[in-house]
């Protein structure tokens, strides 16, 4: 907590948490899109299992 | 647990490594069960190549009802990806991270990737075959998701490969780099046999909800068998990137330019290519030759692959022990390439002999000498890459030898079709108006490149050059 460039209480420096975060909300985006794709072409071959 | 089995147990864990020629590949800092699990990054390679070649290629055109040219251009869309793994390795050496990374995330994005890609292929798989309802939908949906899917899928086992045996090539020292690139193909060789056995058993009994599982669960499968290879692997180097932050970065024109005026680089990358053409023009051919040429039956041919495969095993497993103790790896590449013009002059011969062990043993000396040019020629990139441009190095022979690869499968399956056309219209004369003639003039191409491939190398095939070639 004495550094005030590591983020508690990973002890990673501001740069390294906010590549780590940038990261992890890129890959949320990604893997949104892929679902959603992925869940549109389910729909056109069977709209909802119907 | 009984003293006895306790014993038992302690015998076979010393057995091992003795069976396992990559033993000796687990340095000090490197154990082997850190290499192991590295090596799962090829696993999950191996399952997406098997899947979009073997598995998808029939279950598309048997099942699916696709035409084969649509399969045939959905088949060969990652291959046009394959070029640009030199630039994946480019931008992995140059990568700039907080965290000191150079491969993992590479790796990583490479595993989003081909998880993206496999979790909507079976929809578009499904839509591209008009299934459902999809026909009351524009009909270019299918074939554009379809494309997209293949794309993603090879972008991302690519990028993986790339990455990964830059990894593997940084963690260990010069003088175990043969066993571990014996230790990456077997796993490679070991996920596709495993993944098509799998594929082919929960696919036997096809239903669309079926396929839909089976290609999802290997997407599944993907992110956790890279993320258990990755985890842990590679240091953390945060110096490096803050001396690299006053460094401008190299672009990739100068990085190239200085990588292929590197020792007979043009050269180098010519052998593989031409070498792996040679070794995989006969990939698709083999089992049909076996059936419609020497009368073998499916299980049988099947067999041939096996034999091939077993083949290949043998080979890593020689090439990592000679190279291991010192050998050229490009003559004992050239070595291979001469092994093969008589492996395929065997093929050849058991056709109007119609000697089927004189067909498996060729075919088994094939796969032996394909396994121990592999082997050589990404031992010698991994030896000559230098230190800092390894992802580069290992991208312009990923490059190479999976651009060699994809041409090669569809030139020989072309040059079969338009020779065999042409014998059934007895051009060539009522002797070769068999079915053989079209396999003949395949294996005939495939000799005359393994002797391309032999003089090209042979100014390469001096003694073994410095290893730390970094620099020159």
């Amino acid at each position: 907590m004495d550094d005030p460039n590591k983020v508690w209480p990973t002890g990673l420096t501001t740069g390294e948490s906010e590549e780590l975060h940038r990261n992890i909300i890129q890959g949320t985006q990604i893997f949104g899109m892929i679902a959603a794709l992925a869940h549109l072409l389910a729909y056109i071959y069977s709209p909802w299992l119907k | 647990m009984s003293p006895i089995s306790h014993k038992v147990l302690r015998a076979w864990a010393g057995l091992g490594p003795g069976f396992l020629p990559f033993a000796d590949a687990a340095t000090p800092d490197v154990p082997l069960r850190r290499l192991l699990r590295l090596s799962l990054f090829q696993v999950s390679v191996g399952m997406a190549l098997v899947l979009i070649v073997g598995t998808l290629n029939r279950v598309m055109i048997v099942e699916l009802g696709v035409p084969a040219f649509v399969v045939a251009v959905m088949i060969s869309l990652p291959v046009f990806y394959a070029p640009f793994r030199t630039l994946i390795g480019f931008r992995s050496d140059t990568h700039r991270s907080a965290l000191g990374w150079k491969r993992v995330p590479f790796i990583w994005r490479g595993t989003m990737l081909q998880f993206g890609g496999l979790a909507i292929m079976p929809f578009a798989l499904l839509v591209l075959s008009g299934g459902g309802h999809s026909a009351e939908w524009p009909s270019w949906i299918g074939p554009l998701s379809a494309g997209l899917a293949f794309l993603l899928v090879g972008a991302g086992l690519h990028t993986i490969q790339t990455a990964g045996l830059a990894l593997a090539t940084d963690l260990v020292p010069a003088e175990s780099q043969p066993k571990v690139v014996g230790l990456m193909y077997v796993m490679l060789l070991f996920g596709t046999v495993v993944s098509a056995v799998i594929f082919g058993w929960f696919l036997s009994d096809y239903s669309p909800g079926r396929l839909v599982q089976a290609i999802q669960g290997s997407a599944v499968a993907t992110i956790v068998l890279n993320v258990v290879a990755l985890w842990k692997q590679e240091t953390r180097r945060p110096a490096r990137n803050a001396g690299a932050t006053q460094a401008p970065a190299p672009s990739f024109g100068a990085a190239w330019s200085q990588f292929i005026s590197g020792d007979h680089a043009v050269r180098r990358l010519a052998a593989i290519a031409l070498g792996t053409m040679a070794f995989t023009m006969q990939d698709v051919l083999l089992e049909p030759y076996g059936g419609q040429v020497l009368g073998m039956t499916v299980g049988q041919t099947t067999l041939l692959t096996a034999t091939l495969a077993a083949g290949g095993l043998i080979g890593f497993g020689f090439a990592s022990r000679v190279l291991g103790s010192g050998a050229d790896p490009f003559r004992l590449s050239a070595v291979a390439a001469f092994l093969g013009m008589p492996a395929f002059l065997i093929v050849i011969a058991a056709g109007p002999l119609h000697s089927l062990p004189l067909f498996v043993a060729g075919v088994f000396i094939l796969g032996f000498a394909s396994g121990v040019f592999s082997h050589g020629t990404l031992t010698a990139s991994m030896g000559l890459a230098p230190r800092d441009q390894v992802g580069l190095a290992l991208g312009a022979w990923g490059a190479a030898q999976a651009t060699a690869a994809g041409v090669g499968v569809a030139l020989g399956g072309i040059i079969r079709d338009i020779i065999a056309g042409l014998a059934s219209r007895d051009v060539f004369g009522p002797s070769l108006s068999g079915p053989a003639t079209g396999y003949m003039a395949v294996y005939c191409v495939e000799i005359a490149l393994l002797v391309a491939t032999v003089f090209v190398m042979a100014p390469l095939a001096g003694g073994r050059r410095n290893v730390s070639f970094a620099g020159s």
